[in-house]
């Protein structure tokens, strides 16, 4: 029998052990396959060419996270399947088979569970995008008619990057094969047979990862002007190996000293799961390391999306503020103004400040390219209570600015404290920096400082006093005909006046792309968390195979099933708890992070999201539990 | 059958077995394993069942420690017929009134010795600190006390079967059931477990009843049933001198003839 024949038997007849391998490489098939038809659909033509553009990159952005993700999946499943067939690799050393062969049969075997997930993502892929595009659709809140063909370029290039990264561990494990002992390749069975840690490494390793963690923290929570985004990097990687260290250190380190405490271990079924947890740890730490930082990913993309879509409804009410603004020299439009929108609508609000309009040369502030204004104190506080606006501050001193700058989507400059500004060669100290809409959309284009009232007069002759006049229309149906007439009452002003005019359209869609980021965001989180649910699942249903003659003992001796029961469910509670407890702890400080960077209190958003990993994780443990129970055999008592 | 019941009217029963019937195998091609086992066990008795291969002592031996159900008959255990108990009943007869020790030990590699030891005691809700102190009261009897933190791997054979042992003892069962219990082990570790066991049973702490096919093992028995074909054919008893019984129990099984080897 040839060596490929022989490695297709092989894979045909444990085709059912690799099912689950095979489901979860086609998941990431087909979920890089749906994202990448995203960008050939023509879904998102109808919203423009700038809402394209900014969706193609967030997918192009999505994609390479997956492919990352994938990277480290494939990495961890092949690992996983080469560990099982150690133990048959023993047998087919004993049979005479050289490295080189059995390494060639392994090769083999997994291109064909590889092609197989393949061909099953892209089927799947293809069968679901459609759906796919409709969900996500659904979810951003946008109406387009959809018409789906598979696309030649996403399945191109789902096939190269699955294929390379499949290739690079395939290779990597027939290079392991070749390269083994016949010793080690024979006792892969027996290499768990160390159950206690050593407790000066755990020591070691605990002091050194809460360090690092404790490091990583700080370094998302702290603040700074473009060096966060450098934090932000080096927050993501210490957290990352900051986790890893306390699963394989201060975690152990406790369940041990608690195992040590034996009048506390000897309570009812305490004293087998107690054990079995420390047992498995060793073994498993890295999973529970990875399931933790998927499960953090997880909860950071929802935060996101939730995040995203108040700050998408946040923009639209602030642009919202004034349905139309004047920006004018005329000192006296008002009046004009009115007619003119009355004539087809009618005022719900309306406010008018003067500004001083610098240059930006006059100004020495982080953007030296945007546009500035100045406004009195005074002024403003006349505006905020016409409004019913709050402006929370007294008097300005001489030396004092207040910033007014609008809702913005995500900024790495997260400190707001100590800053200081330089207008027309004087240094203020900027006090405040407020997002309320008082100057509605004029906020999102100019920046404005506020001074107090002697200083806006000093500063008077540096600039040129312009004239704002802000509405907002109650029946917003009647925008066209509104529009329409003040700009009729402009063009009648003749070009003198210099009227220039904002009006914010109901129907305006140039922030879609906002809606799309929050659907993917979902997405992600849903694909994290079933991939961190699914690692958990298919690590402990191979534990429970390992487990099936200590429970088989256990039966023999009489150990009421209820009590096992009982054990095993404790001891998955303690698997799925410990990973769901470093996420949440760890969470607080990333979406903390997401927060200020967001320039929002995101905590309602972190709890809501983290409740929604407990709620998924909840079914993927009780799904675990019945799955162990059946693989120790338990139903059989 | 001979059984030597005189001295034994006064004391209390452990086990009674009437007329045990077990056959294998579908209607028409059945295999009859036991064919009318009728044995009683008092209190502190140590019987060692022996017989050839195929006599029927590990079938016998799985019934009585309620793992087999029989085709016919009864066995009493603390007044109730365990062949009609249900599953449930069954767990805690097992959990309350027996005791196992196992050819092969089956201690939990996930534990130390002495939480293997007192996991039976755990498990019934018992504290920690009766465990504890009932764990080195009987690791002492067994001389393992140096070795209580330690894991199975760590252990010899015999270590791990005198651990076994102590598990076996710990919630002071009614009877002990041990199915060859030096089958795996060599010579000296052997007769160090029996000591212990004999011991113990001397003491007056246990009812033992042990499977073997080693007449040396049986030695340490106070009285040895013969099985042969299903049935017993013979019981011998101890006296005071217990290399004249190992003769005794060589010269019966030689008698018998068959393959007293181990299965």
């Amino acid at each position: 029998m040839s060596m490929i024949k022989l490695a297709f038997l092989n894979f045909k007849n444990s085709f059912k052990n690799y099912l689950a391998l095979i489901l979860s490489l086609a998941f990431t098939v087909l979920v890089l396959y749906n994202f990448q038809n995203l960008i050939d659909s023509q879904a998102f033509e109808v919203l423009g060419t700038r809402n394209r553009d900014y969706i193609e990159m967030l997918v192009q952005m999505v994609s390479f996270v997956l492919c990352c993700f994938m990277f480290f999946f494939i990495w961890y499943s092949t690992n996983v399947f080469l560990t099982g067939r150690k133990k048959e690799i023993g047998i087919y050393v004993f049979m005479g088979l050289s490295n080189e062969k059995i390494g060639k049969m392994y090769l083999m075997e997994t291109i064909f569970i590889g092609l197989s997930s393949l061909i099953l993502g892209l089927a799947l892929g293809a069968l679901s995008a459609g759906l796919f595009q409709l969900i996500l659709l659904a979810i951003s809140d946008i109406t387009v008619e959809i018409r789906f063909r598979p696309g030649i370029r996403p399945m191109a290039f789902t096939t190269a990057a699955y294929g390379i990264v499949y290739m690079i561990f395939v290779v990597k494990g027939y290079v392991n094969i070749v390269k083994s002992s016949v010793l080690s390749m024979v006792s892969a069975s027996r290499q768990n047979e160390y159950v206690r840690q050593n407790r000066m490494i755990l020591f070691v390793k605990t002091v050194v990862g809460v360090g690092i963690l404790c490091q990583g923290y700080f370094l998302a929570l702290r603040e700074g002007r473009i060096e966060v985004m450098v934090n932000a990097l080096g927050a993501v990687v210490l957290v990352t190996a900051g986790v890893y260290l306390l699963f394989g250190g201060l975690i152990p380190l406790v369940i041990q000293f608690l195992a040590g405490r034996k009048r506390f271990l000897y309570k009812k079924q305490r004293i087998l799961w107690m054990n079995s947890v420390i047992f498995r740890m060793k073994k498993n730490y890295r999973t529970y390391a990875m399931v933790s930082v998927l499960m953090l990913c997880s909860v950071t993309a929802l935060a996101t999306g939730f995040a995203m879509k108040g700050r998408y409804e946040g923009i639209i009410q602030f642009e919202s503020t004034y349905t139309f603004q004047l920006l004018t020299g005329n000192g006296d439009l008002d009046g004009k103004a009115r007619e003119a929108i009355e004539k087809e609508n009618r005022i719900v609000l309306s406010a008018q400040i003067p500004i001083l309009s610098l240059d930006s040369s006059y100004i020495n502030a982080e953007m030296q390219n945007n546009r500035y204004a100045i406004l009195s104190f005074s002024r403003l506080k006349q505006l905020a209570q016409e409004t019913g606006m709050k402006l929370e501050t007294e008097e300005l001193a001489e030396d004092e600015v207040i910033r007014l700058s609008h809702l913005i989507l995500m900024s790495f400059i997260t400190k707001k404290t100590g800053i200081q500004v330089k207008i027309g060669g004087k240094t203020y100290r900027q006090v405040m920096d407020t997002d309320a809409p008082y100057l509605g959309y004029l906020q999102e284009s100019i920046d404005f400082y506020v001074v107090n009232d002697r200083e806006y007069e000093r500063l008077l002759a540096m600039g040129e006093e312009m004239y704002t006049y802000n509405y907002r229309v109650g029946d917003l149906e009647k925008f066209p005909q509104t529009r329409d007439s003040l700009d009729r009452m402009i063009e009648g002003l003749g070009e003198e006046a210099h009227t220039g005019r904002v009006a914010i359209d109901p129907e305006n869609n140039e922030l879609d792309w906002i809606k799309v980021l929050y659907s993917i965001c979902i997405f992600m989180f849903l694909v994290f968390i079933l991939a961190s649910g699914s690692i958990m699942f298919m690590k402990l249903y191979n534990d429970a195979f390992e487990e099936k003659e200590r429970y088989l003992v256990m039966r023999k001796m009489g150990f009421d099933r209820q009590i096992l029961r009982k054990s095993v469910e404790a001891e998955l509670m303690a698997a799925y708890g410990m990973t769901f407890v470093v996420m949440a702890v760890s969470s607080f400080f990333s979406v903390k992070a997401l927060g200020k960077m967001m320039r929002m209190d995101l905590t309602a958003v972190n709890v809501v999201s983290v409740a929604a990993v407990l709620g998924i994780l909840a079914v993927w443990y009780l799904l675990s539990v019945w799955a162990y129970e059946r693989n120790v055999g338990m139903e059989r008592y | 059958m001979n059984e030597n019941n005189g001295g034994n009217l006064a004391r209390q029963k452990a086990a009674e077995i009437k007329n045990l019937i077990k056959t294998y195998g579908a209607k028409g091609f059945q295999a009859k394993v036991l064919k009318g086992i009728d044995l009683t066990i008092y209190k502190h008795d140590f019987i060692a069942i022996m017989g050839p291969s195929g006599s029927g002592k590990t079938t016998l031996l799985n019934i009585l420690s309620t793992i087999d159900k029989p085709t016919a008959g009864t066995v009493m255990l603390d007044g109730q017929d365990i062949t009609r108990a249900s599953n449930r009943e069954l767990s805690r007869l097992r959990r309350e009134k027996i005791g196992f020790i196992f050819q092969d030990y089956n201690l939990l590699d996930t534990m130390t010795l002495q939480d293997n030891i007192v996991l039976p005691l755990s498990l019934d809700g018992v504290s920690g600190k009766v465990c504890i102190e009932k764990a080195r009261e009987l690791a002492d009897m067994f001389g393992l006390k140096e070795h209580l933190n330690k894991y199975p791997y760590q252990l010899s054979g015999g270590q791990k079967q005198r651990g076994a042992a102590c598990r076996a003892l710990i919630t002071n069962p009614e009877l002990i059931f041990a199915d060859e219990p030096t089958g795996a082990l060599d010579s000296k570790a052997g007769r160090e477990l029996l000591e212990c066991l004999k011991m113990v049973n001397d003491g007056g702490k246990a009812t033992i009843l042990m499977v073997t096919h080693d007449p040396f093992c049986a030695s340490y028995a106070k009285d040895v049933c013969m099985l042969s074909d299903g049935v017993i054919t013979c019981r011998i008893s101890r006296g005071t001198d217990r290399k004249e019984f190992y003769d005794r129990i060589v010269d019966v099984q030689t008698s018998m003839g068959g393959d007293f080897s181990c299965q």
